[in-house]
């Protein structure tokens, strides 16, 4: 296969990333991006056809993988659809808020025997896939202590809360694969502690704006996740690693390397804004690893399973934080 | 320590007598004290004296700080005062009874880069105060004869987190729990301690903490700080004996945090003994004092409760009142 063809299911936000992003990389090709609730006046450039069906895209056998970047509760019967119509599967996340309802659409794409990729682009991060490294090759040893912050710019939109699945489902649940990343560990134990410190609207709504999350992996090993969903200095994004022989550590990225030193202190620039800038280079490496896995025939570096247990891991946070005790993750 | 502080660096103390069962008489010659001891009734019975440093293993603690109030003398104890509240409530009315001055010994309070850290808080540069996270790892586990009668570590180890986590919050803990395992050396856990741990917190005002500690990182003794509030956040990084970095095609180096506690927090203690020393004199408050310690042991105490029910427990409610110890 030497160009693969690409049908977009979603013309949002990070569905127009992902097709900008593909525009730039050689042999691949976008050829359909296909979305109900968009008109397409401005936007995909040309070349590129439109539809407000899916099923336009899934029943042209000329496209070999699509991209699905459409609503959370559309995931997972448009991967079954794909995976029917023989398509490889790139799923952003969550591919549902239900891990029954993930495992049947798992079990489909075994049955098709295509590939599924999940979203979680952090994974794909160079700095964070360092630290990953860096675990492999035994810098730190053995695994005792993983700290993740993780802090947005700005809280959401109240309405976007509401729909988000809480904070564990929608924010946490990048850290949860975080931290199951960084340690090739499995999650066996959470406790979240979680508090309305932001916008009492947030706490209306049902949910949390700030949480502390103590994870317990197998063999032992401890996590602990900070979540904010609001640092007035920007996108707050730190991971470390310590263990038996030292430790590793990523810091923010800001968007360039000086500090103006003056009496009144020493100044840098905040960290890169918000998601967009802070992974810009990761969304376009999780595609090229996706359409590499295809070419070569090999598994996904974050596979469906990856999917479900950061899944199973938020529910049981979500669940530990309303009944205040420490629950055990279901395994898969 | 302390004694070499007060003989070197506080010129408005003079130590007279030093106290222990294994003292080495050539090293107080060579400090200058003149009354060399091995027991605590030679000190105590000394009217000359008005002061008492109190550096006992801490079952002694409280039981010391009795007799010296008793002797009219005032008094700094290391922490942790004791390993439950009964004895703190104890030598706390003992003290108010002698009207004399009792500080415990929790020496970042006075280090210089936390104090201008709470500074921040108070000032309101970061807003208000919504998560606190605290790094706690010493540079090598100690030997289990000490883990044995350490009290384990809430007691001896994090009970300074406790501390720090009301010291920047300038809250009071609500409810804790916490998550830990033996992760370094198996003997610590044949000891009935943890040596790895995770401890969050809930405060009064509604902040949480998270704190993590262990009792070894092979790269030296880190210590590092933050609270994030509505307004941004503030952070002490660690610290180090030197500042300069190795560049070479083998990567860039610089150098490890400092080795231990002596090192890093080294004017922190000269600080803390000489705000003793001034509020012996009547010349300002103490750092830190009977219901700091207290707050800081119901704390540790919740917290091992935590780990052995695994469950989040709240903390009791302080009954004593009395001349309050905090001053910040």
């Amino acid at each position: 296969m030497s160009t693969i063809t690409v049908g977009v299911l979603g013309a949002g936000r990070i569905g127009r990333l992902h097709t900008d992003n593909l525009l730039r990389m050689p042999d691949v090709r976008v050829k359909t991006v296909a979305d109900p609730y968009v008109d397409f006046a401005d936007w995909p450039p040309d070349g590129i056809a439109t539809s407000a069906e899916p099923e336009f895209v899934l029943s042209d056998d000329e496209i070999d993988a699509v991209l699905i970047c459409s609503p959370t509760p559309t995931h997972a019967p448009l991967t079954e659809a794909a995976a029917a119509a023989g398509k490889h599967v790139f799923c952003e996340k969550p591919i549902d808020l239900d891990p029954g309802r993930i495992r049947r659409t798992l079990d489909a794409v075994d049955r098709a025997g295509v590939k599924l990729q999940v979203g979680f682009n952090r994974r794909f991060d160079p700095t964070f896939a360092r630290v990953r490294q860096a675990v492999v090759a035994g810098d730190v040893g053995e695994v005792h202590i993983v700290k993740i912050t993780s802090r947005d710019p700005q809280a959401p939109p109240v309405s976007y809360v509401r729909s988000s699945g809480g904070i564990f489902l929608d924010m946490t649940i990048h850290d949860f694969d975080m931290v199951r990343f960084l340690t090739g560990l499995e999650v066996v134990e959470v406790f979240a502690m979680g508090a309305v410190l932001i916008d009492p609207a947030i706490g209306d709504a049902g949910d949390v704006d700030t949480a502390i999350t103590t994870v317990t992996m197998a063999g032992g090993a401890l996590a602990v996740i900070e979540n904010s969903r609001q640092a007035v200095y920007g996108y707050d994004q730190r991971v470390e690693v310590f263990g038996s022989s030292g430790s590793a550590e990523a810091g923010n990225e800001t968007p360039n390397r000086v500090a103006v030193s003056s009496a009144a202190g020493v100044r840098t620039d905040n960290p890169l804004y918000f998601f967009l800038e802070r992974y810009q280079a990761s969304f376009v490496a999780e595609l090229e690893a996706f359409f590499t896995c295809i070419r070569d025939d090999r598994e996904p570096l974050v596979s469906g399973r990856d999917g479900l247990m950061s899944v199973l891991v938020g529910k049981a946070a979500a669940r530990s934080m309303a009944e205040s005790r420490p629950v055990r993750v279901e395994q898969p | 320590m302390h004694t070499e502080i007060l003989v070197r660096a506080i010129p408005e103390a003079r130590v007279k007598a030093v106290a222990s069962p294994h003292l080495d008489r050539s090293w107080t010659r060579c400090l200058g004290i003149p009354v060399a001891a091995t027991d605590s009734a030679t000190v105590l019975g000394d009217p000359e004296i008005e002061a008492v440093v109190i550096a006992t293993p801490s079952d002694r603690h409280c039981e010391l700080i009795e007799r010296a109030a008793a002797a009219g003398k005032h008094v700094f104890c290391e922490k942790p005062l004791a390993f439950e509240a009964g004895p703190i409530e104890a030598a706390h009315r003992a003290v108010l009874e002698a009207g004399v001055v009792l500080q415990v010994g929790f020496n970042r309070r006075s280090d210089p880069s936390l104090v201008d850290l709470v500074g921040a808080v108070r000032a309101g540069l970061v807003g208000d105060v919504q998560t606190i996270r605290i790094t706690n790892r010493d540079p090598k586990a100690p030997p289990i004869d000490f883990v044995k009668r350490s009290g384990g570590l809430f007691f001896d180890f994090v009970i300074h987190d406790l501390d720090t986590a009301r010291f920047l919050s300038g809250s009071e803990i609500v409810e804790v729990y916490a998550a830990g395992g033996v992760l370094i050396d198996d003997a610590i856990g044949e000891a009935g301690d943890i040596d790895t741990a995770v401890v969050s917190l809930r405060l009064a005002n509604g902040a949480l903490t998270i704190i993590d500690a262990s009792r070894q990182a092979v790269y030296g003794y880190d210590q590092r700080f933050e609270v994030l509030g509505s307004a941004g956040s503030v952070a002490v990084d660690n610290l180090r004996p030197s500042a300069r970095v190795v560049s070479t095609s083998g990567g860039v180096v610089g150098c490890t945090p400092y080795g231990g506690f002596v090192d890093r927090y080294r004017d922190a203690f000269i600080a803390e003994l000489r705000a003793f020393v001034a509020a012996v004199a009547g010349d300002g408050a103490v750092v830190a004092g009977a219901d700091d310690a207290l707050a800081a042991v119901r704390a540790a105490a919740a917290a091992r409760s935590s780990l052995a029910e695994r469950r989040p427990v709240r903390v009791e409610a302080p009954t004593v009142t009395g001349a309050k110890g905090t001053s910040s």
